[in-house]
């Protein structure tokens, strides 16, 4: 299924995807709120900052901002508890920034714990209906939808190239294990992988609001919304430039 | 460097303080502002945003003040200069990214016109309950820098004082006004753009392989680079070294480094006399000092002159920095002088400083004020007659009842009998 099995899936098709899309790695700013391997940023190229947790997306707006010609890809895990604001009023704005956000299901690095998008992992499962990311983000403004697992590197990295390409708010929401503490490698390469394996659908382009994860049904993964919208650095220069007419120049 | 005259809107102005902020931050190379409107600070975005486009520069209003301090933050390692405006609980849900700013050794400068607390407190009206909380706000050992000023013109001023600063020192800087003098109008004169010494970012100029992001210069204070440029950053919050990489004790892989964290701190206690601004008067040979800051100075000068009148001899120490706190001057003062009168508008914050530093030589009095108002300078020269009078040597912070403490003291008390 893998050809190395050690060897992280999520950071390998972020490297797939930045190759393909052909941008610069040194253009590219990652603010996360979980750290890196420092090796990993090393081998990637990219600038790497490791910010406040769930403030990654307020933290790439800044990023964004202060240098529009800056791509920022922000990795988030606690997307929807303590950074869903931020991630709903970027979608409004429509900020130029890729969210890709790693759903583990968990907590992973404190044991567990049940979280704002999990179906079930704790010590007596969940009752709480979980988030349905790519519906969310769609509904909020974003322009670019999408849905992996670790399983699906190579469709995560056209879909990481595709989104890097575009000018606006992209989200992909990828389905990950969190290894630390709470299960084995041993046990993600046997179980989880192929749960992964038998419990997923590609369904392209298929309506998000079909698509929020059950323990019942099969997880819906693929690429759902793809559309264009004004950057919120586009609307800023059109309406200053209509109110301020020559006295404006375009921010760029 | 000289500041750029696009950004400098040179003239004499009638404007309030929050205004005159604003346009100082424009005048220091402000680029970039993330804010969130909240009373009484408003104003300072509002002047910012008005005046923005036209240099160059971006206001966002984003969606609190988490997003607007990680967005400062953020536009801060892009390159630009950047700051955040705010007040009260916009303040108190800042302070996790504070002590994120002074770790990654942030240049930013933040505006905290302070309001009547706690909580929703008295939005309307001043207050200066928020000095502890500049210092120690968030959790875990980092300095900051914290400029009171205490008029319009001084706002300005102290506003590109308080840029030059951030980049000099790459930590949080705060502007810890109150409403009282970001409502003030004044008149305000904007010099020539010739006239504004600016300090630049410092950046890193050497080769690129061998950059270090926290490698400290002489001066403590490391060199830095912007996100974009090739440098491979690794920025991050956790204890790290100077490559930035994260470490999970104070003992770095690296050898003669120094602790990282303690450097953090050492960068401004070390460098104390360079930032420390004092504003001295009359305490040479002075019986009673009054040390004061931000608007409750601008009251105490009053107070001083109805004691003067009564023939008391008293000086007046004036805080411009608050943070870092002038130890040294004021225990230089406390062995020539009877007594310190600390007034300010809460129940005892910085007169705790204040005698910490006397080293019990000379009596330390407090003129409370509850906020919502500022002192009544009957209250402060009665307090300095009454320093001035009293023989013997009391420990710990006198309280000086004011009359209106007196009134809801006593009236409050009768009541529940």
């Amino acid at each position: 299924m893998i050809e190395n099995k050690r060897s992280n899936p999520i950071i390998t098709a972020v490297a797939k995807g930045i190759k393909k899309s052909g941008i610069k790695p040194l253009k590219i700013s990652i603010p996360s709120d979980i750290p890196f391997e420092p090796e990993v940023v090393n081998h990637l190229g990219v600038d790497f900052f490791h910010t406040m947790r769930g403030r990654p997306i307020a933290f790439g707006t800044g990023l964004k901002l202060g240098n529009p010609k800056l791509k920022v890809v922000s990795f988030i895990g606690d997307l929807m508890t303590l950074g869903g604001n931020h991630f709903v009023h970027a979608g409004r704005r429509n900020m130029e920034l890729l969210v890709i956000c790693v759903n583990n299901f968990v907590y992973g690095k404190i044991g567990g714990r049940t979280h704002g998008f999990a179906p079930t992992f704790s010590p007596y499962s969940t009752f709480e209906e979980p988030f349905n990311v790519p519906h969310l983000a769609n509904s909020c403004g974003a322009i670019y939808t999408a849905r992996w697992t670790a399983l699906h590197t190579d469709e995560l990295a056209n879909s990481i190239a595709e989104a890097l390409g575009k000018q606006g708010f992209s989200v992909i929401e990828v389905l990950s294990p969190g290894p630390n503490y709470y299960t084995s490698i041993k046990e993600i390469e046997s179980n989880l992988m192929n749960f992964y394996y038998e419990n997923s659908v590609i369904k392209n382009h298929e309506d998000p609001r079909n698509v929020g994860i059950t323990p019942e049904e099969k997880i819906v993964v693929g690429k759902f919304t793809d559309k264009e919208r004004p950057t919120f650095i586009d609307s800023y220069n059109a309406q200053l430039g209509k109110v301020l007419g020559d006295k404006f120049k375009p921010y760029k | 460097m000289k500041a750029n005259p696009r950004d400098v809107k040179t003239g004499v102005y009638y404007i309030d303080g929050d205004v005159a902020s604003g346009y100082g931050a424009l005048a220091a190379g402000c680029k970039f502002i993330g804010g969130y409107p909240i009373t009484p600070s408003t104003e300072a975005a509002e002047a910012f945003a008005r005046i923005a486009p036209s240099a160059g520069a971006m206001f966002i209003q984003m969606e609190d003040e988490l997003g607007s301090i990680a967005s400062v933050l953020g536009a801060s390692w892009a390159g630009v200069k950047s700051m955040t405006i705010t007040s009260g609980p916009g303040y108190s849900l800042m302070m996790e990214a504070i002590g994120f700013g002074a770790m990654l050794e942030t240049p930013f400068v933040l505006l905290n016109i302070q309001r009547g607390g706690p909580s929703t407190g008295v939005p309307t009206k001043t207050g200066q309950a928020d000095i502890m909380q500049s210092r120690w706000g968030s959790h875990g050992d980092y300095e900051i820098i914290a400029i009171s000023p205490d008029s319009p013109q001084e706002m300005f001023d102290y506003t590109i004082k308080a840029f030059n600063l951030a980049e000099k020192y790459r930590c949080p800087v705060m502007i810890m006004s109150d409403e009282c003098v970001g409502h003030m109008t004044e008149k305000v004169v904007i010099p020539k753009a010739e006239e504004i010494e600016i300090e630049p970012r410092r950046f890193y100029k050497g080769p690129k392989d061998e950059y270090l992001p926290f490698k400290p210069d002489k001066d403590l204070v490391p060199r830095m680079v912007k996100a974009g440029d090739g440098y491979k950053l690794y920025i991050t919050g956790l204890v790290h070294d100077e490559r930035g990489y994260p470490i999970t004790n104070q003992k770095s892989k690296i050898k003669n480094q120094k602790l990282p964290t303690r450097r953090l701190v050492d960068k401004i206690r070390l460098n104390k006399d360079k930032i420390i601004e004092l504003k001295e008067e009359g305490t040479k040979d002075a019986e009673v000092v009054v040390v004061s800051y931000g608007i409750s100075s601008r009251v105490a000068v009053r107070g001083i002159e109805m004691a003067r009148e009564k023939g008391i001899k008293v000086g007046s120490l004036r805080l411009v920095t608050v943070w870092p706190f002038p130890d040294e001057k004021i225990a230089e003062l406390s062995s020539a002088i009877k007594a310190f009168v600390v007034p300010e508008i809460n129940y005892g914050q910085i007169v705790f400083e204040v005698e910490r530093c006397s080293h019990g030589e000379a009596n330390v009095i407090l003129v409370p004020h509850g906020g919502a108002g500022v002192h009544n300078p009957d209250d402060i020269s009665n307090a300095i007659e009454y320093a001035a009078k009293e023989k013997k040597r009391i420990e710990g912070v006198i309280e000086y009842k004011t009359r209106l403490e007196k009134l809801v003291f006593e009236e409050g008390y009768k009541l529940r009998e």
